[in-house]
Parts: C-alpha cells; structure tokens; sequence
C-alpha cells in the first residue's frame, strides 16, 4: 500500500515538475531588448546618451582605442606637428602611416577608424528610423532624432575623410567615397561617391538644425544643440571648399552657442574640463567610468603614470614652437627645455614636451575631450572669408589670436599670405586636438618631418627612413579593413 | 542420518589458506570457497583465511569474488592452498557508467572507455582531467597549465564548433557540473567514463557533441569497515625549460649590428655606420652592464670589447627570481564499508600546492560523504554530499602579452637588464635606508633607461599585487528509488552545486598599472545549478533469452551566475587592501545569468540470448537560449552489438575468448554558446547594453542584432567497433572507425563592419571528422613473480569544412575554407635568405621589380606584403594516443605513462618574438647567432636590421616546427609491504611509492610548448609543473 502511495508521488511529481511555460524564458539583466528602447522618448535619450558614450568606450578590446579621444590621437599622429620621444611604443605604426595602410589586420587603425564610426551610424540609424511609435514628448523625440542625425552626419563626414580621396570643389567628386548607411541593414553597401556622401551629410544636418532648433537648453555638453550642428556643417562645408557656407555656419554657431574664449588663465588650466566656457561640444567623463590606459590623457597628458607618458611624452614639432611669439600664451603649453613639465615619477622630461593637456587628478586618467572649441569656430570663420579674399578675415582671426596673445597686431596679410598666417594659428591652436592629417589632406598639402625635433629612427612614413609623403598619393587614403572585404563583396578597395 | 554424516566427516579432509588480492596483496574477505560440482562452500573471514572439508580424494575448489577472475585449484594431497585473486577489470565483465545508470560492456552498443580508480590512485594531479590524458583512445588532451588547480584541455573525436565550445560535457555522480573539476578529490573518484559515440551521448541530447566525460564518485563496499590513508609529498618545478636565449656578451654586439644595418644607407657607408653604432648603442639600450665604457662597449668592427666584464652577472636572471621550489602535500582520509542494507564513503583531504612560480598556489579541504540505504526492500534512498573550500594565489597569465604576465616579461627581457638597481659605475647594489636592496624599475638613474617594459618591474609588481581567490563548493546528490511490480524502479534524483566565488585584486602605487594611486577590485559570484530528475527504469529477461532493459524520464536542469564586481582606486593608507581604504569608485556592477534545459527522454535495450543487443535513445530537450517557437529540439541513436563469439555456427579458435562487433548512429546537439566571457546565454536576442551612461545620463547601446531562429548545432556520428578478447583474457583491445559530421554550426558570421555590428550567431557551416582509433592491453610477460604489462592506444583522424557561410575566412595563422580542416595554417611560404644582402625572401604574389627578383623559377619578394600565402600543413597530428607499461615484480610495480604525438604542424610564436631583427632591449633567440652577416653567407637567420623586422621575421612558415612529441607523462614506482608484516601491523594494505608527473618532454626544440593548444599556437603561459612525490596508500 505505502509502495503504491510513494509510486503515484513520484509519478505525479514527474508529471507536474514538466514545469510551466515560463521555466525556458529567461531575459538578461544587464541589457535591454530592442523593442525596449524604442518603446518611449525617454528610453530613446538613453540610448542616445549610449552613442555620447561610445565616444569614450574602449572598442575591439584595444588599448590605443578609446573612442574619439583615440581617433584624435591617429589625425595627429599622421601628422608632423605631433612629435614623439620614443618610437617603440603605442601610435607607432599610426606615426609611421603603416597603421591606416594595412589591409589584412584587425588591430590597425584602417579597422578602428571604419568600425567605430559605423557603430555610431548603427546607433544613430535604429533612433531616427524607429521612434515613430515611442511615448513620450514631440519635443524630446524631436532632440533625440536631430542628435542621432548630426552623429549620423558626422560620422560619415569623418568616414569619407578618412577613406575617400579629398573633396574638390568646382567639380563633380565621382570618386569612390565610403558605404552610405541611413537604414539598419546587415547587407553590405557599396560605396558611395563622394559627392553623394557630403549631400546625405549636408541634408542629415540641415534637418538636424531644423529639429533642434527652437529646443530647450540640452541636458550637456555632450548633446548636440543647433549651434553645434552648424559648427560641423561648418566643418564640413570648409572640407569642401564651400567658403560662404563654412563662414556663414561659423558665425552662426559663434553667435549661437553662448561660448567664449578662455581666459589666458583657463588656457593653461589642461584642456580636461567640459566646463571650460570655450568648449560648445565635448566628452564628460566620471570616475566610475574611467577608460584606465586606453583613455585619451592615457597617453595626450603630461602627468598621467602610463609607460607612454613616463617614456614617451608627446611634443610639438620645434619648427612651429619657434614662430610662437613669446607673448602668446600658447608658448606656455610647450617647454623647448622639457624642465617645467609636471611628468609623473620616473617620467622623462622631454624638450618641447607639451603640458596642454593634464590630468586634473594624476590617479585617474580621466579627463574630458574637447570636440568643438569656439576657437576653430573662429578660425573656420577666418580661413573661409579669407580664401573669398574677405576683408572680415583678418578680423575674425584678430579676436582670436588677440585673446591669446595681447601684443597680436591684427594682420595686414592678404590673399594666400593671410590664409597661410590663419593656418599657422590652426595649427597651434589644435594642437593634438585632432585636425592635423585632415587639414593637410584637404588642403592637399605634403606632409613633411624633415628638418624638425622628429627622431628620423621612429618617424619615418610608408617605409624607413622616409620623412616626407606627397600631396594627393594614394597613401593619404585609408585602406578598407580587410573584415569588410571579407563579407562586403559590393565593396571596392583603394589602390593598394 | 548421523551414521551417513559421520561416514562423510571419516572421508574428508580440512583444507586451509588465504585469499588475496594479486594486486594488492591484501587478505580478502568475502571471497566465496566453493567445492565444484558440489553445495560445500565457505566463506573467507576478515583476514582472507578459510577453511573448507574436501572428500580425503581431493577434487577443485573454485574461489569466486564479485569484479574478481574466477580461480580453480585442483586440491590433490594438499592440505593448505593459498591464491591471490586477480581483478576483473581487464575483461568485460565490469559494469561501466553511462549515460543515467550503467552499462553491462559484454552488449553495450555505445563506444565508451572507463578509467578505473586504481589508475589516480598514485597520480598527484590536482585537477582530475591531468589523469585523462594518454589513457584513452580518441581523446586529445592538451599540455594543461602549470597554475595550481588547472587542468588541461580535453577534445574527443576531433572538433566540431568553429566558434563555440568543443570541450566535453563533464558530469559528476549523474549530472552536469558546473562547479569546476578542481574542486574534485583525485582520491574520491571510482571511476571516469568516456563517451565518445551517438549511442553512449544521445541521452545528453542537446549539450553531447562534443562527447561525455561522467565522472563517479567512490561508494562503500559492503561486508567491510576499511579506513584509508593516502598521503603525498611531493617537489614541484618547471617542466618544460625556458627557450635558449643569448647571454648578455652575445647580445651587446648582436644589438650594435641591427643598429648599425638600419643605419647604412646610399650616403652613409658602412664603415661610418658602425662608428655611429659604436657610439650609440648604449644611448639605445639604456644600461651598461660592462665595466667598460658607453661608447666602447662594442668595437668598430662588431665585436664586444676584450675587456668587457658583467658588473652585475648574478643579478640577470628574471626566471630565476621568480622561481622557487614548489611542493605539493594532498593528504586524504577515508571511511568506507557496509552492510548488507547499508553502505557509506567519507572522506576528508587537504591539499596544499604551491606552484613553481611565486605567490602561485593553491590550497583545498574537501570533504565527501556517500551513504545509500535499503530502506524497506523496495526502496533505496541515497545522499552524497561534498565540500570544497580553495583559497589560491593566481599567477597573473590571464593576458599572454600582459607586462604583469611573469612569463611573458621574463621570456622578452634582453639579457642586460638587472633586476635590482646598481650603481651604473661600481656595479655594486644600491640599498635602502635599512640596507636592502632595491628594485630597478627600469629609470632609476638618467643613464640607466629600460627601453624595454619601461617602468614596469614583473617581481616587485608579482610581489606586490594581490590576485587570489577564495572559493566555496557545495554539491549534493540525493535520490530515492521504489522498485515495483518486480520489474520496474522509480528513481527521483535532485542534485544541486552551489559555488561561491571571491576574487581579490590589488595592484599597488609603486610600480605597475596600479601606480601610482593603486588599486583594488573584487568580484563574487554565485553559482547555482540544479537537476532534477524522475527515470522509471524497465528491466527483465524473458524465457532466459530476452532481456529487455528500458528507461523513461523526465529532467530539468537550472543554472544561475549572480555576479557582482567592483574596483575602486586611490589607495589612503598602506598594506589595506580592502575597498573602503580607496578613494574613488572606477566600476561596479551586478548582473545575474541564467540557463535552463528541460528534457524528456528514453532509452530501450533489448538482447536474445547474450548475442544479439540492439538498443535506441531519444532525447527533447528544450533550451532557454533559443527563441520559444524553435527552443525544442529531438536528438537520438540507435546502435547494435553482437557476441560473435557466443554463435554456434562460428567455432572460435580456443585463444580467442570474446569478439564483440557494435556499431551506432545518431544525431546529438550543441547548444553551449559560451565564448569565454559567458555572455551569450541570450543569443537569440536583440540587445542593448546597460551602463553604458553618458556622464550622470543614463546610457545604452546596441550589443547584439539577435537571431529568433537560431537552434542547436547538430551532430551526426557513426561509429563502428570491434572488441575482443584473446588468449585467456590476457590480451584485449579494442578498434573503432568514427565519423562525426556537424551541420548548422552555431557559428558567428561576420557581417560588414558598416553594418555597426561585427558578427551575428547564426546556424551555416559544416564539418566533419573522422578517424581510427586503437586500444590493445595485456601482459606481455607473465610469470608468477612477474609481470609485464603494455596497454597501448592509438588514434588518428582528419577533420574537413563542408560549408560555410563565406568562401573563405582568414583568421590569425588560419584560414578557413571548404575542403580544408578547421587547424590548417595559411602563412606565407618563406623561401630563404638572399646570400646577397640578408634579406628574408618569401615567395612572391606577383613580380614587382622595387620588391621582388627572380631565382631560377621562382618568383621571390623581401617585402612581406607581396610574400604569397599558402596552406602550409595542419595543426592536427597524423597519430596519437599514450601507451603505459607497468613492470610488476612481487609486490614491487613500476608504471610509466607515455603519450605521444606524431605528425602535423606547430607555429611557434614565442620563437619568433625571440628571432626579432632588433627591438632595443627585447632577448633574442640563440639561434639569432646564425645570422646572415655578410655578402655571400648561406643561412637561413636574415640580417639584423632595426625597423625592419616586420620583412625579417613575418609571419610565415618559417615558425612552422614539426609538432611531434612524447611526454613522460606520469611514472610510478611502488611497493606493497608484503601480507605478514601488514597483518602483525594490523594493517590491511600499505603501500608505499614514488611518482613524477611531466617527467621529460622530447620535441622539436628546447623551450616549445608544443601541446599547449590544439590549434598549434603558443603564447606565455604558465609553463606546465614537473612534480615528483612520495606517496604512501595506507588502509586498516
């Protein structure tokens, strides 16, 4: 009798422990689904705050991969006003243009540069084409989407740049640009011409300005407003050689954005804080999301204890140093002797080491990364009035120069004599921010290294012992990751 | 009545003796004294002794014991007969553990190997898949790791997933396990069974394709109360050696020529070169390490200054500094015996293992306890419980290219770099205020720069950073069983495994990724798993001849990963490690995982007359991975064996006693989408991460692109065997042909990076193995008092893509491709040195006359990126298997395991790092001495040349070694102290021995790695330990 009691227990509990529907629905708890995000306004800003944030994620695993402040890293280390003092350590092979040039590897900066900004379009596409149903207010849906289209346009401007050849005004730019992606799509897109990349640009930022135009205050630094959406069309439209529009847009966004230049204080105060009233776009970074070695003053600072700091302290190129009038404040942000440097323990004092950029605390690395200053405002401004032989031009460039260096005398130059003196200012005004490699290749200008403080053992372009790459060469174009070609046969690579 | 009994009594004699194991020595009770052809018998007492009346005219007495050989002696005139008994393991005859229950081999229609407890009996191994390795055919196992608590790599039958998992599923005592195989006693465990096949696996449905490793713990017999000692002391040291670099007299001048090559030039001739180098070498390699000075160091024509002499020669090697001499203590104490309701195992061990390398070890109690009990005569309850707590130092070789990875920076070092600061001039050491020495960071002085690993320092940062863990393993195993209507059982079966993890990391201000404000983390975790299981098991045999054996049940298995981390940094007093002593808070986050599977399934046997066995398995597994509408999938097997040598029609030769013919087939699954990082438990999800805040914003971003029709991988296997035994069992073994095909790969396609997203999991792509495997065993020599016995396995297959997703797919030294296997290599093809000018020569893509020239017919470029790839032979060997020999003389055996690689290809990485062209301050490879120097050299080294090291030293074949290898796996010597001396010592059995594990490796180089991966790459790795013990087994 008990044996048949215990045999219907077991039998019944073998029966009814088939559990309920729900045992194999399991869901993870540190992600959210899809649907999810695009179910109200108020998902859709955070997962817009996650493309603010990819700026300063660490990507592919890398440690020279940081997010933009990295890819600042890559236009400076291509160019030849960002100097080394050892050779052997990380932007190395950036430095040495093998980097952008290697069609095979996954870890080179062709891979990195590719990838992170499509990872932003991906982003930026699944906001502006899915938020039709979202709850929430107009006015919110309205910021999320202008914001994800000024990523959109960025992203694909500093694409095109990277791996397309330069834009040239006056002429219908049929050559080969990058994939143009304005839906979600695993399908692989041919590429673009040029011409058709900058006109989805220019059209993603023209409605960018109309929606957030009218907008409340954005809730940071790091979100786009209207001024910053005319600042990069004035970016772009200056790439293009489009002057009227770069400085129509330029001043736009000076008048816009409420910002102003830094006092001669502030400038040499390390270029880490959002806060700095000169700033109208940037990355805030908190200590609990530090980026540890692979953050941008991991290795752009003079203070922070990396291998790359202590040994390798970046410097300025000493032919540019010495045009710096002693007046400037600018002269201060470089030491010609190495002796004035705040390098951590054990740190080389390097000369003409730079000390812009600093750590606010040496124990973290951490730091906010400027993406748009007033002053290349101004010095867009400056450059496109000057190459339509604009008289404001010298004006616009005396405002910002004057602020820096109180014995500037507004110039008298004209013609390519002025431009040439406003590209001077860019280049010691954006040091290390960014601007150099893309400044040369759409001025179609060589790069050269000779005849300055570049070690000729480690600074070598394309092959040892080669200091200067021509205008135009092919070698001024990215080559297409070789993850891309793998699976992406609609894509045609540039001449190798 | 009493007249007849009386006559019986006057006709017989007593005869008398002892019983004991052949093995062991050890008196055995129990053991059945049964007069043939008679009903006298009797039994053997505590001691092994009997006595038994045989009629005065003799007749046979058979001794029988259960897992023992039979044993008739003819009685005659003796008065006193002792046997020994030799165990039946050799045979076919003991049952095997399978999948839910166990097996009778003699019909078994799967392929499985059993390891049997008296082989871990001497092995020190730590983790239990150490004593896999070589002891089954069809299982590769690779070198394993020396980190304390590790065990190596396990892959049966070849490789079935591109992306994912190929390692087996291992269940303990039933069930999965989740809680890692180095929480496992070696002593506690009975029995490991491999199961290879369909028909072993099916029963594990969705989680069988890679096979089944079922570990069992050990039970009590019944009829005995034994207490067992087992001790271990042992040594531990590096197995393999470092890889022979040059000395610091070599490297000054090898260094001075890279320099001076990268400097010659159209304008600067030679002879002006090697002034420049002269004088600047030193500047580029930071230390003078001679009593020489800066610029003469090395002469103008290359070589080292006559009257260089080391001023801190005892002070160079890193290795050593971070070596000391291991040990290794395992202590453990068991309880085990019975009676005839009742039966139960405890156990108490200690192991404390202290890894070669310093603050490396490992240090476990665990306890078990194992008591089942026949409660009525129709139900039987079980619990067995087990306990595990591990407190371990972890080496820090978690990143092979980590500079806090010992390995990697002592292998890289150059050979002039001390390890403590020296005044540059004297040589003498620098002390501290309390006269201690003092470690050179590497920029200590102006004139003393480390260009190499600057600032970084491996044995203070080894020294001085905490990464530990402390673990605590639950597991307990319960069921109860009602048997029924004669023939039926009920079995409910729960189990659970409960871990929890504390990881500990700190990272201090002196030197290091610490520095300068330090650093602290934790991670815990808990991890849960349950199963629970109902079987109704079906077994009887009809009319003598049917019997049939079937199973149905039902099981859900759960799985839980509470996860927490955080560090924090800004370290506020020293020597405080916990987190409330640092400033500022870098992460910290939660999340839980979870993974569950439910199944049904069934199993039916049925065999005629001991012949003919057929037999099929089902399985349906529903897994939380997938997506609910595709979440439930069916696996299964069918298979069949025959007793040839049971047929009347086949008149079997008198020296074979058993030929068995089996084969199976089915289709089993793999779900298991882990990747390392376990983040894929919801694959077929779109998803965004959490945390990724803008600031004080929340944030999230796109992770994953999901896939709502993913399923399991499939695996369709055949396998074919026969099994025989020969010569009055003396010789047995064993040949198997297998074929395992894979179709719809869980495989993560890569998609166009301009898609935003890299890769998504999807099911395309297919391979398959197959291959031969081997197994023979038995004495070779057999006499009385001696005993040689050879157990040998062999296995060889080949591995080939069907399909995949792409024509191809270039992945590091692989490349993927229909037709080809899944190790194959695709380098470039290296073609030499150029006499002419030393540079390396690689068959070219096409010809291009600024890199390229033509030899004979051949095509030859030194730039390597028109150096032409090619498949340059595969990592998989042509064979390999283990073979053991055990030399048994009295109570004295010797055994010594042996596995052995023959065949395929090794890419030796570290090799090449060693053959670098120059990197200021990175050790160089001996063989670098063989250089090419000048015009018209033949050697195979290119030139030294700084800056060009990525022509001189590509990736290509050049790193290719032959893979082949034999490794001294473990050898024992024992002695089992004979009967008398134990039984005045009222010991049971005691045996004493000495055994080395990983005593010699023979391979291709000095310091390779060889078995490190079965892809045939190697990285810095903690280097497998050497260890040599003293052992005694003790049972009273």
């Amino acid at each position: 009798m008990k044996k048949t009691i215990y045999s219907a227990l077991l039998a019944s509990a073998m029966i009814f422990s088939s559990c309920e529907k729900e045992y194999l629905e399991t869901a993870p708890t540190n992600a959210v689904t899809e649907e999810n995000v695009l179910s109200s306004t108020k998902n859709g800003m955070a997962a817009l705050n996650g493309i603010h944030r990819i700026l300063y994620l660490q990507h592919n695993g890398s440690q020279n991969q940081g997010g933009e402040g990295s890819m600042k890293i890559m236009m400076d280390a291509l160019g030849e006003d960002w100097v080394q003092t050892l050779g052997t350590s990380w932007w190395a092979n950036e430095h040495n243009w093998t980097s952008h040039r290697n069609a095979t590897s996954s870890t080179t900066y062709n891979h990195a540069w590719y990838y992170f900004y499509y990872r932003i379009i991906a982003n930026a596409n699944i906001l502006i084409n899915g938020l039709d149903n979202a709850t929430g207010p107009e006015a919110e849906k309205q910021m999320i989407i202008g914001e994800a289209l000024v990523y959109r346009a960025w992203a694909h401007f500093q694409l095109v740049q990277a791996f397309g050849e330069r834009y040239e005004a006056g002429k219908t730019n049929s050559q080969l640009g990058v994939p143009l992606l304005i839906t979600s799509t695993t399908e692989g897109q041919p590429r673009a011409t040029v011409e058709e990349v900058y006109t989805q640009i220019n059209t993603d930022l023209d409605t960018a300005i109309g929606l957030l135009t009218g907008l409340g205050n954005r809730p940071a630094k790091s979100h786009f407003n209207a001024a910053v959406a005319k600042g990069i069309k004035a970016r772009v439209a200056l790439t293009m050689q489009n002057w009227p529009v770069a400085a129509r847009f330029a001043q736009e966004a000076i008048q816009q954005s409420g910002a102003t230049l830094m006092s001669r204080a502030q400038y040499t105060s390390g270029f880490n804080s959002v806060e700095n009233p000169e700033w109208l776009w940037g990355s805030k970074m908190q200590a609990d999301q530090t980026n540890y070695f692979y953050s941008f003053f991991a290795y752009m600072s003079a203070n922070y204890s990396s291998t790359a700091i202590r040994q390798n302290p970046k410097k300025i190129n000493s032919v540019l140093y010495n045009q710096i009038p002693a007046t400037d404040v600018r002269k201060a942000l470089w030491d010609p002797t190495g002796a004035s440097i705040p390098v951590p323990a054990g740190g080389v004092k390097a000369p003409y080491g730079q000390k812009k950029f600093l750590v606010a605390d040496p124990n973290l690395s951490i730091g906010d990364v400027p993406h748009m200053r007033l002053a290349e405002l101004y010095l867009i401004q400056a450059e496109a009035e000057a190459r339509q032989g604009l008289a404001s031009a010298a004006g616009s460039l005396f405002t910002l120069v004057s602020a820096r260096d109180p014995q500037y005398v507004r110039s008298t130059r004209t013609g390519q004599a002025l431009v040439d003196e406003i590209l001077f200012q860019r280049r010691i005004e954006l040091w290390g921010e960014g601007f150099r490699f893309l400044d040369l290749k759409r001025t179609n200008s060589a790069l050269d290294r000779t005849g300055k403080n570049h070690i000729a053992q480690w600074a070598w372009a394309l092959t040892g012992g080669n200091l200067r790459v021509e205008a135009g060469v092919k070698e001024w174009q990215f080559l297409f990751p070789q993850a891309e070609l793998n699976v992406n046969k609609a894509i045609v690579q540039n001449p190798l | 009545m009493s007249a007849f009994s009386t006559q019986a009594l006057a006709q017989s004699k007593a005869v008398t003796g002892r019983v004991t194991d052949a093995i062991t020595g050890e008196g055995m009770p129990g053991v059945t004294v049964h007069l043939k052809e008679t009903s006298t018998a009797a039994p053997t007492d505590e001691q092994g002794n009997y006595s038994i009346n045989v009629p005065a005219g003799g007749g046979t007495l058979v001794f029988t014991f259960i897992g023992y050989l039979n044993k008739e002696v003819t009685v005659g005139s003796q008065s006193t007969i002792n046997v020994s008994l030799a165990s039946d393991s050799k045979t076919l005859n003991e049952v095997v553990v399978v999948a839910y229950g166990t097996a009778d081999p003699a019909t078994y229609t799967g392929s499985v190997t059993q390891i049997g407890a008296e082989k871990l009996a001497q092995r020190p191994v730590t983790n239990i898949t150490n004593a896999i390795a070589g002891q089954a055919p069809g299982v590769q196992v690779s070198a394993g790791s020396g980190q304390p608590g590790s065990g190596p790599d396990i892959r049966i039958r070849g490789f079935s997933s591109v992306n994912y998992a190929n390692d087996p599923l291992y269940v303990v005592d039933g069930v999965p396990y989740t809680a890692g195989l180095s929480n496992l006693n070696t002593e506690d465990i009975a029995s490991i069974s491999v199961l290879k096949d369909a028909a072993s696996t099916a029963l594990y449905g969705s989680r069988a394709t890679n096979g089944v490793v079922m570990i069992t713990t050990k039970k009590g017999k019944k009829d005995r109360v034994q207490v067992n000692l087992r001790a271990l002391q042992g040594v531990s040291s590096r197995a393999i050696p470092e890889y022979e670099r040059v000395n610091a007299y070599e490297y000054y001048p090898l260094m001075w020529e890279a320099y001076r090559n990268s400097l010659v030039s159209a304008t600067v001739t030679r002879a002006q070169a090697s002034q420049r180098a002269t004088a600047d070498i030193k500047g580029l390699l930071g230390y003078n390490p001679f009593n020489v000075p800066n610029n003469q160091i090395v002469l103008q024509d290359g070589t080292l200054n006559p009257d260089a002499q080391l001023l801190w020669e005892d002070d160079l090697d890193w290795e050593k500094a971070l070596t000391r001499d291991g040990s290794r203590s395992d202590y453990t104490v068991s309880f085990n015996g019975g009676s005839e309701k009742s039966d139960y195992y405890v156990s108490l061990g200690y192991l404390n293992e202290k890894g070669y390398l310093i603050k490396s070890d490992f240090e476990r109690f665990s306890g078990r306890m194992n008591v089942n009990t026949n409660l009525t005569n129709w139900f039987k309850a079980g619990v067995n419980i087990n306990y595990t707590l591990t407190n371990s130092n972890q080496a820090n070789t978690g990143s092979s290219t980590g500079f806090v990875n010992p390995f990697f920076f002592s292998r890289g070092i150059g050979p002039i770099y001390p390890i403590y600061q020296h005044d540059p001039a004297t040589g003498a050491y620098v002390l501290d205020a309390n006269g201690e020495r003092v470690y050179d960071l590497g920029g200590s002085s102006p004139t003393m720069t480390r260009p190499v690993y600057p600032g970084r320092h491996i044995v203070a940062e080894t020294e001085w950073n905490n990464y530990l863990y402390r673990r605590n393993v639950f597991g307990g195993r319960t069921y109860g069983e009602i048997t029924f209507l004669k023939d039926f059982k009920l079995t409910a079966n729960f189990a659970a495994d409960i871990t929890n993890y504390e990881e500990q990391t700190y990272e201090n201000t002196q030197v290091g990724d610490g520095a300068p404000a330090g650093r602290a983390g934790r991670v815990l975790y808990n991890l849960t798993s349950y199963t629970a299981n109902q079987l109704l098991n079906y077994n009887r045999t009809l009319a003598g001849v049917h019997t049939v054996d079937a199973l149905l049940g039902h099981e859900n298995y759960s799985r839980s990963r509470d996860y927490l981390s955080g560090s924090k940094s800004g370290e506020v007093i020293a020597d405080n490690t916990e987190l409330q002593n640092f400033s500022t808070i870098n992460n910290f986050n939660t999340y839980l995982q979870e993974h569950r599977i439910e199944s049904y399934f069934g199993r039916a046997n049925y065999t005629f007359n001991d012949k003919y066995t057929v037999s099929a398995s089902y399985r349906r597994d529903g897994s939380s991975r997938f997506y609910k509408d595709v979440r439930w999938g069916s696996f299964w097997s069918v298979g069949g064996s025959w007793r040839l040598d049971q047929e009347t029609f086949f008149t079997k030769p008198n020296w074979v006693d058993m030929v068995k013919l089996r084969s199976s087939y089915g289709q089993v699954g793999n779900e298991n989408l882990e990747n390392g990082d376990g983040s894929q438990y919801y694959a077929w999800q779109a998803l965004y991460t959490l945390g990724q805040n803008n600031a004080a914003e929340p944030g999230f971003s796109q992770a994953t692109l999901g896939n709502r029709g993913l399923v399991w991988e499939k695996n369709n296997s055949f396998d074919a065997g026969i099994e025989f035994a020969l010569l009055k069992n003396r010789l047995n073994g064993s040949a198997e042909y297998f074929k395992r095909t894979s179709e719809d790969l869980l495989f993560e396609v890569q998609l166009p990076l301009s898609s935003g997203v890299a890769n998504r999991i999807e099911n395309v792509g297919a391979m398959y193995n197959q291959g031969v495997e081997l197994r023979l065993a038995g004495d070779i020599i057999k006499t009385d008092a001696f005993t040689w016995n050879l157990d040998v396995n062999w296995t060889t297959f080949k591995n080939k893509i069907t399909k995949l997703p792409y024509p191809e797919l270039v992945s590091g030294t692989k490349k993927l491709k229909v037709g080809e296997d899944l190790q194959a290599f695709w380098l470039r093809e290296y073609y030499g040195v150029d006499p002419e000018n030393g540079n390396a020569l690689y068959r070219a893509i096409t010809y291009n006359e600024a890199n390229s020239k033509i030899i004979g017919s051949d095509t030859v470029t030194w730039n390597a990126n028109n150096g032409r790839f090619h498949y340059a032979g595969t990592a998989i060997p042509k064979f390999s298997g283990g073979f053991t020999n055990t030399f048994s003389f009295k109570g004295i055996t010797l055994s010594a395991l042996v596995t052995y690689s023959v065949g395929g290809k090794f890419y030796d990485g570290q090799y090449a790092t060693l053959m670098n062209h120059g990197t200021y301050g990175g050790a160089m490879h001996k063989d670098m001495l063989d250089r090419w120097q000048n015009p018209g050299d033949i050697t195979d080294v290119p030139k030294l040349q700084v800056g060009n090291t990525a022509n001189l030293a590509a990736a290509s074949d050049r790193w290719l070694v032959d893979a082949s290898y034999l490794n001294f796996r473990s050898v024992s010597l024992s002695y089992n102290i004979p009967a008398p001396l134990t039984t005045r010592l009222k010991l049971r059995n005691v045996n004493i021995f000495a055994t080395g594990e990983n005593l010699a490796l023979v391979s291709k180089r000095k310091g390779m790695n060889v078995a490190q991966t079965f892809s045939g790459t190697t990285s810095a790795v903690y280097v497998p330990a050497r260890v040599l013990s003293l052992g005694l087994n003790l049972s009273l």
